[in-house]
């Protein structure tokens, strides 16, 4: 569904990602590890077209995306959300989706449908009885909740999440996997997500990709990745990864 | 329960408007004295060009300090066209469309590189374009040049004619009003305010950021390219220093601001406050001291109403029905 085939990306004398490939299939719920600065946000940037490749091409269901400006790419059903939460603070929640769902793959146009649509998603992401009230009103976990029905609002096929785990406790957490779970189950939506909380990672993931430095270290089941030696190396050192 | 309280609200707004709009335009035709119906005047121009500012300042974010320009473009397009097509006075006035056009167009050319810009560069690039505009208009002959250009007033007593431009004008003034508040109800609208927020989130929900910016430049450039035609026959003489001056661009900004950016209520308030506050200042006061004030005034509203009057004031009333609704609450607490 989503493939990158050698992606690179340098800033300067930095190579962020360096001659990445990965694959994306239809339906799963895909990880992405790897300790800071090792190229996750950059990987997800590129795909969403926010950054321009050096190197390599990435796909999506068979079409050219590298090179498309973001609101060519999101409109071909590529949603996101940011690891540092942007939503639109001077807009209440229900016009923050609204406007994603006028202007998503939905084809709404009438501001009046839209509204109702985006009441389902505030609804199916727990903040239905916050609708009218703004951003800045929310806590993070309310606030990540935002995030992910903004980018449901433009009913993407496949959804990218930066750490959307990140800040939250584990009550939180759980509830957030449960939501991760009914993304793909009820909305057919694909999902792709960065997460340093291994707990959510286990248990949500069919399939991991670990990468060190831009290189991509380990790619397969989560228990697998979690035990593989480089990974534990990228982690926590040499010394650790003898065992 | 709400809802119907909305609704009966709304309708009560647009009966409202629709009367003050009836009153104004009634007003000319009951004798006033001259200098009202052209103060009148001022006033709608004001509105007309302080709300098309909005559109790609109060709305998108975009703080336009050479919308004078197209007011200008408007009023030498007007009175180029009259003078080529050696049109009559009246079919003059309607060169202002096409004028509004042209404006619209200069809009497109000038937003295509310029909305690349954000905060104070496109503010600082748009004042350039003012300047450059206005030399260049001082500089062709056949604009006239530093001479000023003449169109064909109409041949009829002044009070008459001058009640003819106010209606037209409160025509415009209207159509640009109502043309705000759809925008800001409709998907457009809605994609402005997202580009406003985060223009880079506005991107990934799939908003076309280019498109829709430059479509918003041309909206807010054809509004003033009218006014501009329209006021260049009220004149009937224009020069790059009446239709090209500094002051109405910034003038512009400040009523858009001191209103409030946020809705098409605010630049209508401003607009009309502001013009009051200065026509009574030069009348009673020194020119120089005038503007002292004026300035003063603005930093005192930018301080305690950075959201414009209109928002203080209705969050002023919203807190204060919140009060008595808590003292009523407590009240009846305490007897029970």
């Amino acid at each position: 569904m989503l493939k990158g085939i050698g992606v690179e990306k340098r800033f300067g004398g930095l190579t962020a990602v360096t001659s990445l490939d990965f694959e994306i299939f239809d339906g799963e719920i895909v990880g992405m590890i790897g300790p800071n600065g090792s190229g996750k946000t950059t990987l997800f940037n590129l795909i969403s077209g926010l950054f321009k490749l050096d190197k390599g091409a990435i796909d999506f269901q068979g079409f050219r995306i590298s090179g498309l400006p973001p609101y060519k790419v999101a409109k071909l059903g590529i949603g996101r959300t940011f690891q540092i939460v942007r939503p639109l603070m001077e807009l209440s929640l229900l016009e923050n989706v609204t406007t994603a769902v006028l202007y998503g793959s939905s084809g709404l146009h009438e501001v009046d449908v839209a509204r109702d649509m985006a009441m389902n998603i505030l609804k199916f992401t727990g903040l239905d009885s916050k609708f009218r009230n703004f951003p800045g009103e929310l806590g993070i976990e309310g606030r990540k909740r935002l995030e992910i029905a903004r980018a449901l609002g433009s009913k993407p096929k496949i959804l990218l999440l930066d750490e959307v785990f990140a800040g939250m406790n584990s009550k939180e957490i759980e509830g957030a996997i449960e939501l991760t779970f009914r993304i793909r189950d009820e909305y057919r939506i694909t999902v792709f997500m960065i997460e340093h909380v291994m707990k959510a990672i286990m248990t949500a993931c069919d399939r991991v990709i670990a990468l060190r430095h831009g290189v991509k270290i380990a790619d397969g089941p989560p228990e697998q990745v979690a035990n593989d030696p480089e990974v534990i190396r990228a982690y926590l050192g040499e010394s650790y990864a003898k065992n | 329960m709400a809802h119907g309280n909305d609704r009966s609200g709304f309708y009560r707004v647009k009966l409202i408007l629709v009367g003050i709009i009836f009153v104004l335009g009634v007003y000319p035709w009951l004798a006033p004295p001259v200098y009202f119906i052209s103060f009148a005047f001022n006033v709608l121009t004001y509105i007309t060009l302080a709300t098309s500012w909005n559109i790609i300042g109060g709305y998108t974010g975009y703080l336009s300090f050479g919308h004078v320009a197209f007011f200008g473009i408007g009023a030498y397009a007007t009175a180029v066209l009259g003078a080529r097509l050696d049109l009559g006075p009246a079919l003059v006035i309607l060169a202002s469309l096409p004028a509004g056009v042209v404006s619209a167009l200069v809009a497109v050319v000038i937003g295509y590189p310029c909305l690349r810009l954000r905060g104070p560069y496109f503010a600082v690039i748009t004042l350039c374009f003012a300047f450059v505009t206005e030399l260049t208009v001082r500089n062709l002959d056949f604009l006239g040049g530093a001479d000023g250009l003449w169109i064909k007033g109409l041949a009829m007593p002044i009070e008459t004619s001058r009640s003819i431009f106010f209606e037209l004008m409160l025509v415009l003034t209207v159509v640009c009003l109502s043309s705000a508040h759809w925008i800001e109800t409709s998907r457009f609208g809605a994609g402005l305010r997202a580009i406003r927020e985060d223009e880079e989130v506005a991107q990934t929900m799939a908003i076309n950021t280019p498109k829709l910016k430059i479509m918003a430049f041309a909206v807010s450039a054809f509004f003033p390219g009218v006014a501009g035609g329209i006021y260049a026959c009220y004149l009937t003489y224009i020069h790059p220093d009446i239709v090209f001056d500094v002051n109405i661009s910034i003038l512009i900004v400040l009523m858009a601001l001191f209103g409030g950016g946020a809705s098409w209520v605010g630049p209508l308030v401003g607009a009309t406050l502001l013009t009051f506050v200065n026509e009574g200042l030069s009348t009673f006061v020194k020119a120089e001291f005038a503007r002292i004030i004026y300035g003063c005034l603005f930093i005192i509203v930018i301080i305690f109403m950075p959201n414009g009057i209109v928002e203080f004031l209705k969050n002023l009333i919203v807190k204060r029905r919140l009060r008595t609704k808590f003292v009523k609450n407590k009240s009846s607490q305490l007897l029970s």
